[in-house]
């Protein structure tokens, strides 16, 4: 069917098998969240709130939390930047290797990361940057971009993976799960024991205590940062939480909300370089903030996407997004949580995105599992807002204008007259009338019967 | 954000919501009924069209906020207004304060929403009706209609359908999943659109209802439109119709 | 430069929110993250952990035998055996064909198929074992072996919930919860274990 819209038509387009493994994916990581959820809390919704509230507090403190971490961090002997743009924080990263002649990463999995397409760019200075994640290895392998917050090859199959491992040397075609992950295994321990940095993200900061919390399940965050000697910590500004205790409320919604486990399988704390008679790990520990446009959300009413920890379960419950998939989105972060940030990043343009918050019925399931309790209906309803008044193109394409409805709407007698000449409506051929609103209706649905003013009448017959 | 809504009064103006105006005069008869039935005086406020969302949603604030405006101006009568639909309600109770966030119209646009009441959430919450009378022999697949969420409304529909006599509700596979509507979404979206609604007329039915149950026409609009094409009608009705219809029975009448 | 006019972007956008309008910050407590489980006296922490540590296919050995059975399962390898446990464990490996060492080479990570250190801590409502910088002689000897062992003795502290055990956190610069064996599920959702850390986790109680 004809549409205007770039994620519709990736609905429209998307090959049958990665549709049925982006809906099966996901369907099956919102069931396990819920079951995790509700056996594990008798109230998870007020935990929801509860975590949404903390981190709002956190945002819109953010200044005094920052300071107060940087301090922390600094006290415990880690060197801390801070990078207003992806181009800032590529080249902190690479003065930070130069500064150590070295010339090998690896990355466990980080969506600052990619956000700020560090592979790319250090690949450009003729280093080396491997991931580690197994789904991101992949991704890097093909050259293609995670299509999921979590899990980055929700949109690829066994058989692909096969595929790509035999092309790159990884061994003969093979497309046992099993093999895929013992092949990556071996080629990666290698990767570990030769990088001479390990880059990670963070998905906590605590600012009381400097603290930084990564999870991971596969142990590719510990692998990257026990055989070298310089950990590099990438994270975006807003990534703190105040307390120490405040760590383990977002655990255990991060983890359930994720996946459905009641705890990643690798969380780890680390607040200082290794200690003196620790044998394996960094010695310098250094901590990159991005801002990348999120100082100026702070501002602004669209601050409380800044809630998000990044868990993926609005992609996983989205209905456009299990249509559609992440590439849809074009960007980063895909789904709900992607549509709202993804147009007000600062590498991105505006109106290139502007579609994005139009991709959504509005059905806020996004919104009752938000671990953080994000409005994140009302945050695309406010860029809708946005769009309009700035006569936004990408945003406009497909949506009938409103004007004259509301014209229609706000004149009563005119509204009756209408009713009761729409009568014609049930006698005309609407589905061959040339007005693509129209058409984009009847070409797979009908309109029932019209009764136009039928119940004003039935009521004062009623009455007299 | 709102402080909890004063108890309602009896004395009510029935919004009756574009879509009954136009295609579903039977809900709101339905609904009239209903209301009458635990006591209710009912007006039809004549000057009254939509309540504005379509352009809402669409990013076309300004448009909205003529309608709504002039919906404000429709209901001034401080009457007790109850809506046969979840998702007017969600637009009067969320939309209207955030449409009005920077206008001096604030307040009255959050006092009027005080005085609405979704028709499930006004019966069981408003008036404390627990259980309802009469008899509906039937098994129903009630959709979450989506605007619900975040209210009291969905839980009081499944109250009071499942108090029913010979009623029952179905548990039935991503209840939480959308129809697809979403307003000018279905026509800038169709195909994302129809396959969300196609999947889940999949899930509601599969459990073998006689009917599909509703509380929202928007719902309804959406779902018969996919079914009457694809020639695999089935039955819908609004909790208004379910209401209604338990009530001609003898056991009500009894 | 970035640094000032970060912070500056951040006070802007902070002050421009009225001191009214502004979250306060919410306390809470324990019993506010009230989990379907609730901690009771301290035998039965260890019941509650070793079916959770179970559920997410940790494996759980109370029986020396059983322990030396897997020992046996790779002769003539090199165990590790830190230090800190080694008291405990050389007896029991003694004489079984093992080169039992008490540094870890990194040049040869992958010689070593399995190593015993000592858990920190454990908890019960996660099915947690904790491992400290402070109390591991090197971080790659409880990641790269097939098989990790983790001692539970008298030094482990044996907390009840998850918030506990953040709240004793410390001043220990790398601290590690790891509940069940390295696994990934990034294929087609299919779960494999093992994928760079032990694909065997094992808390050994004796």
């Amino acid at each position: 069917m004809k549409t205007y819209q770039p994620i519709d038509a990736f609905a429209r387009d998307a090959e049958p098998e990665v549709k049925a493994s982006v809906y099966s994916t996901s369907k099956a990581k919102y069931d396990k969240r819920l079951a995790s959820l509700s056996t594990g809390f008798t109230a998870p919704d007020d935990l929801r709130k509860l975590a949404g509230q903390i981190k709002q507090h956190t945002i819109e403190h953010l200044d005094q939390y920052l300071e107060q971490a940087v301090t922390n961090l600094e006290n415990n002997g880690a060197k801390v930047h801070f990078a207003s743009t992806p181009e800032d924080a590529n080249q902190t990263i690479l003065g930070i290797m130069q500064s150590i002649n070295a010339s090998r990463m690896i990355k466990s999995k980080s969506m600052v990361s990619e956000e700020i397409h560090l592979n790319a760019f250090l690949e450009k200075h003729g280093l080396e940057s491997v991931e580690s994640d197994l789904g991101e290895f992949i991704v890097q392998l093909d050259d293609d971009m995670p299509s999921h917050i979590v899990t980055p090859i929700i949109h690829k199959n066994r058989r692909q993976i096969a595929t790509t491992f035999e092309k790159h040397g990884l061994g003969d075609y093979n497309d046992d799960p099993e093999t895929i992950t013992r092949r990556a295994r071996k080629y990666l321990r290698e990767k570990y024991l030769e990088a001479e940095v390990g880059l990670t993200g963070a998905n906590f900061l605590s600012a009381e205590s400097g603290r930084v919390a990564i999870v991971t399940n596969e142990g590719n965050a510990r692998f990257s940062i026990s055989a070298n000697r310089t950990h590099i910590v990438l994270l975006g500004i807003e990534k703190l939480v105040p307390r120490d205790k405040d760590l383990a409320l977002y655990l255990n919604l991060l983890a359930r909300s994720a996946t459905g486990q009641q705890l990643t399988v690798y969380t780890q704390f680390l607040n200082a370089p290794k200690s003196a008679d620790q044998p394996d790990g960094p010695e310098q520990l250094h901590v990159v903030f991005l801002d990348n446009g999120r100082s100026e959300i702070l501002g602004g009413e669209f601050k409380s996407i800044l809630r998000c920890i990044r868990c993926g379960a609005c992609l996983n419950v989205c209905p456009v997004y299990r249509q559609s998939s992440g590439h849809a989105y074009r960007a980063v972060y895909p789904g709900p949580v992607g549509a709202v940030l993804s147009p007000l990043l600062k590498s991105n343009s505006y109106p290139d995105f502007a579609d994005l918050p139009k991709a959504s019925s509005l059905c806020g399931a996004c919104n009752e599992v938000c671990p953080v309790d994000i409005p994140l209906p009302e945050l695309l309803l406010r860029h809708r807002n946005k769009s309009k008044i700035e006569h936004q193109k990408k945003a406009a394409a497909g949506t009938p204008p409103l004007g004259a409805w509301a014209e229609l709407c706000s004149h009563p007698t005119l509204w009756k007259t209408t009713l009761a000449t729409g009568k014609a409506m049930n006698h005309l051929p609407i589905d061959k009338m040339p007005i693509p609103p129209i058409q984009a209706w009847t070409h797979s649905r009908e309109l029932p019967e019209f009764r136009g003013g039928k119940f004003r009448k039935w009521f004062k017959q009623r009455k007299s | 954000m709102n402080a909890p809504k004063p108890k309602p009064s009896k004395e009510v103006d029935l919004m009756i919501t574009c879509l009954c105006d136009t295609f579903y005069d039977q809900v709101a008869a339905s609904t009239v009924k209903v209301l009458e039935h635990v006591g209710c005086t009912v007006q039809v406020p004549e000057a009254q069209t939509c309540c504005g969302q379509p352009a809402f949603n669409a990013g076309d604030w300004k448009a909205a906020r003529k309608v709504i405006q002039h919906t404000l101006k429709a209901f001034s009568s401080e009457r007790t207004v109850v809506i046969p639909s979840g998702s007017c309600n969600h637009m009067v109770q969320h939309g209207y304060p955030l449409a009005f966030e920077e206008s001096d119209d604030l307040e009255d646009v959050i006092s009027f929403a005080k005085r609405c009441w979704e028709l499930a959430d006004y019966l069981v919450n408003g008036l404390g009706v627990k259980k309802w009378p009469g008899k509906f022999d039937g098994k129903i697949s009630l959709h979450r209609s989506c605007h619900t969420r975040g209210s009291d409304s969905y839980a009081s529909a499944v109250q009071l359908l499942s108090s029913i006599e010979g009623l029952e509700l179905l548990e039935f596979d991503e209840s939480e999943q959308c129809c697809g509507f979403g307003g000018t979404f279905s026509v800038a979206y169709p195909n994302t659109s129809t396959s969300m609604g196609k999947l889940k007329i999949e899930k509601l039915t599969a459990v073998k209802p006689n009917y599909i149950g509703a509380t929202d026409m928007a719902c309804m609009l959406h779902m018969g439109g996919i079914a009457s094409k694809e020639e695999t009608p089935f039955k819908v009705m609004h909790i208004a119709q379910i209401l209604d219809q338990a009530l001609q029975t003898k056991e009500a009448i009894a | 430069m970035s640094r000032s006019n970060i912070f500056q972007s951040i006070q802007q956008a902070t002050q421009s929110i009225p001191a009214e309008a502004k979250t306060p910050l919410p306390d809470w407590k324990p019993g506010d993250l009230q989990s379907a489980f609730t901690p009771q006296d301290q035998a039965d922490l260890w019941e509650v952990f070793k079916d959770r540590f179970i559920a997410v296919n940790g494996k759980v050995i109370e029986d020396t035998s059983e322990f030396q059975d897997i020992l046996q399962s790779e002769p003539g390898s090199k165990l590790y055996v830190d230090p800190l446990v080694f008291q405990s464990i050389q007896p029991l490996a003694e004489g079984m064909n093992l080169e039992i060492c008490q540094t870890f080479d990194v040049d040869h990570v992958d010689d070593y198929p399995i190593s015993v250190t000592l858990a920190a801590g454990i908890i019960a409502e996660t099915g947690t074992v904790i491992i400290k910088e402070n109390q591991t002689s090197s971080r790659l000897s409880a990641l790269a072996p097939w098989t990790h062992i983790t001692l539970v003795d008298k030094r482990t502290t044996v907390y009840a919930t998850l918030l506990d055990a953040i709240s004793d956190l410390a001043d220990d610069p790398y601290v590690v919860f790891i509940t069940g064996p390295s696994k990934t599920a990034d294929v087609e959702g299919i779960l494999i274990e093992g994928v760079h850390g032990p694909g065997e986790q094992i808390c050994l109680r004796i």
